[in-house]
């Protein structure tokens, strides 16, 4: 699928003023629908309600694995429309069940106090290599049909620095990672839907960030991971057609969940444009 | 005026099922401290939550809570799984949401384990008393509002000692965005996990916002300056005991836009990292009226 083709399937049906429909693309279909995409599309359900202004936050709950095959129903509920501020609740719904909720706010653009932290050293993105020729060369071995997937078009460009780990042999890091990424073909003029692909991308990634560094990871045997939450700030509008770094580290990990922050900054200035926040299920199944 | 109890204001009376009331202490000035909704929103999502542990929460602030009115608390059981529970709570008053809350709970299970080391700060012993500070720096000033003397001088629930604390009242040096307090409970909270959770989320909204002021030279007491919390997010890592001392450490990656952004992580003493906080907050100058 590549960038034009994730833009399209995105779209939502509106069944009625705060009622919306959404299906998973055919290619995609899995087991289960990746966790991105749901963000994507309550984002924009709940964009087709405000008028004028802009996402600067949204919190979001994985309930239950999303059904990749039927549609999801996006219910969105007007929480308020105030003076600077526009307040909204979606619930995604399959089979009668809620499978996923977000909160998000909007702002009228304005402009005051300003700060950042400094974007963290990285390598120059020309140097880093492509995570699918990486993992090209780690499946070299693999049978065709795995080599195949590789081959799809897809639609957002990851470079991980220091190499993106290999799924079957994941030796221990540190819990910190930086991938430059951005959408790969154009996104369009629209500024709502660089947040949307921003929004799609950001799943990517972070959750592995806390597996680092106990040499396991989301295909060791045994193994289960499963994105719970995901909170997102937009502290800046910004071209996801350009690089940016994302840079991200796991404070802790206990429980049998693991917490990770991302921070996006943009290539070309340095600008923080977004921050992110995900925990993340991971733990050894029971032996039954 | 008597400290605040917080494990008696804070508690709910059952309507229904999933349907609770709350209200604020007597001694509140114009509008409602978000802890106290974040707090009681917990302690709603809890009532309807059997034998697991909140390990997260995400909220938003809607409109402006009114303390002269019991808010309601709307619980909504979204699932009832194998290992997680999920609860939606809306807080409303006078017919209108004016806060909302999702929330995960997970019966405790042992697995991986990593943690981000605690900052190096001075002790809480070698700190002075902040609420004794500001009465101090108070009482020295005579162009300060009876009403905001009354205020910021009440007794309170949490005791908080800042390592790098900053004058409210003068104003004018611009800090690096970030800061350290350490903070506990100041009346006993007893045994209760839930209790412990619940109060540490009511004073984890304190302190954030001011963290992203600092650069700014702006503060509560600036004419023309506006600030309010947006939204407030809350990781609970660890089992908490909140009658010992925490360090709470922030910084503001961010300001944008009128809004600044922080995040905070909570240690115990021995340096266990048992909780991660994330805010977003309005700050900005009004604009002058035409």
């Amino acid at each position: 699928m590549d960038t034009q083709t994730l833009v399209e399937t995105l779209q939502l049906e509106r069944l009625e003023v705060n009622l919306f429909r959404g299906t998973t693309p055919d290619e995609e279909a899995r087991s289960r629908i990746y966790g991105g995409q749901v963000i994507a599309q309550s984002l924009l359900a709940a964009y087709a309600t405000v008028e004028a202004r802009v996402c600067h936050s949204l919190h979001c709950y994985f309930i239950r694995p999303g059904d990749p095959n039927i549609p999801i129903i996006f219910e969105v509920d007007r929480s308020r429309d105030g003076g600077s501020f526009t307040t909204r609740r979606v619930i995604a719904v399959q089979h009668g069940q809620q499978i996923f909720n977000l909160a998000a706010s909007f702002q009228v653009e304005a402009k005051g106090f300003e700060h950042q932290s400094d974007r963290p050293p990285a390598p120059h993105w020309d140097e880093v290599e492509d995570d699918i020729v990486v993992q090209r060369r780690q499946l070299k071995d693999a049978p065709a049909h795995m080599r195949e997937w590789l081959d799809r078009p897809q639609p957002i460009e990851m470079r991980s620095v220091g190499g993106r780990i290999d799924g079957g042999r994941p030796e221990p890091r540190p819990p910190l990672q930086q991938v430059w990424f951005r959408a790969k073909d154009p996104i369009g003029d629209d500024p709502h839907m660089h947040q949307v692909i921003l929004a799609y991308a950001s799943d990517m990634s972070l959750l592995g960030t806390s597996i680092r560094p106990h040499g396991v990871n989301w295909q060791t045997p045994g193994v289960q991971t499963a994105s719970l939450d995901h909170a997102m700030w937009f502290h800046q509008p910004t071209d996801f057609n350009e690089w940016h770094l994302y840079h991200q580290e796991s404070p802790s990990a206990s429980g049998g969940r693991g917490f990770n922050l991302g921070y996006i900054y943009r290539a070309s200035d340095g600008a923080l444009v977004a921050t992110c926040a995900q925990e993340g299920l991971m733990r050894m199944r029971k032996p039954k | 005026m008597e400290t605040e109890n917080l494990t008696e204001t804070l508690q709910l009376e059952r309507l229904e099922v999933n349907l609770f009331r709350g209200i604020t202490p007597d001694n509140s000035p114009g509008r409602i401290f978000g802890g106290q909704v974040i707090a009681q929103s917990l302690l709603a999502a809890y009532e309807t939550v059997e034998e697991r542990l909140c390990h997260s929460l995400h909220c938003y602030f809607i409109r402006p809570g009114d303390p002269t009115v019991p808010i309601i608390f709307d619980v909504d059981r979204s699932r009832d799984g194998g290992s997680f529970t999920t609860r939606r709570v809306v807080a409303i008053q006078h017919g209108q949401q004016i806060f909302n809350l999702a929330a995960s709970f997970m019966e405790e299970q042992d697995g991986f384990e990593h943690q981000a080391e605690m900052p190096t700060t001075k002790s809480w012993t070698e700190l002075p008393d902040q609420a004794e500070a500001q009465r101090e720096a108070m009482a020295k000033m005579k162009d300060l509002p009876e009403e905001a003397k009354k205020w910021m001088g009440r007794p309170r629930p949490i005791e908080m000692r800042s390592a790098d604390a900053r004058s409210y009242f003068q104003g004018g040096q611009a800090a690096d965005p970030a800061s350290q307090v350490w903070f506990r409970s100041r009346d006993p909270i007893g045994d209760d996990q839930h209790m412990h959770q619940v109060i540490l989320a009511y004073a984890s909204d304190m302190n954030l916002l001011s963290t992203a002021m600092r650069p700014h030279k702006v503060h509560w007491q600036t004419p023309g300056f506006q600030s309010a919390s947006l939204d407030h997010a809350m990781w609970f890592h660890k089992p908490v005991n909140f009658n010992n001392w925490h360090l709470y450490s922030q910084d503001s990656p961010s300001a944008s836009g009128g809004r600044g952004f922080i995040r905070g992580s909570i240690f115990a003493e021995d340096g266990t990292l048992v909780a991660s906080v994330a805010q977003e907050g309005l700050m900005r100058m009004k604009k002058p009226k035409s």
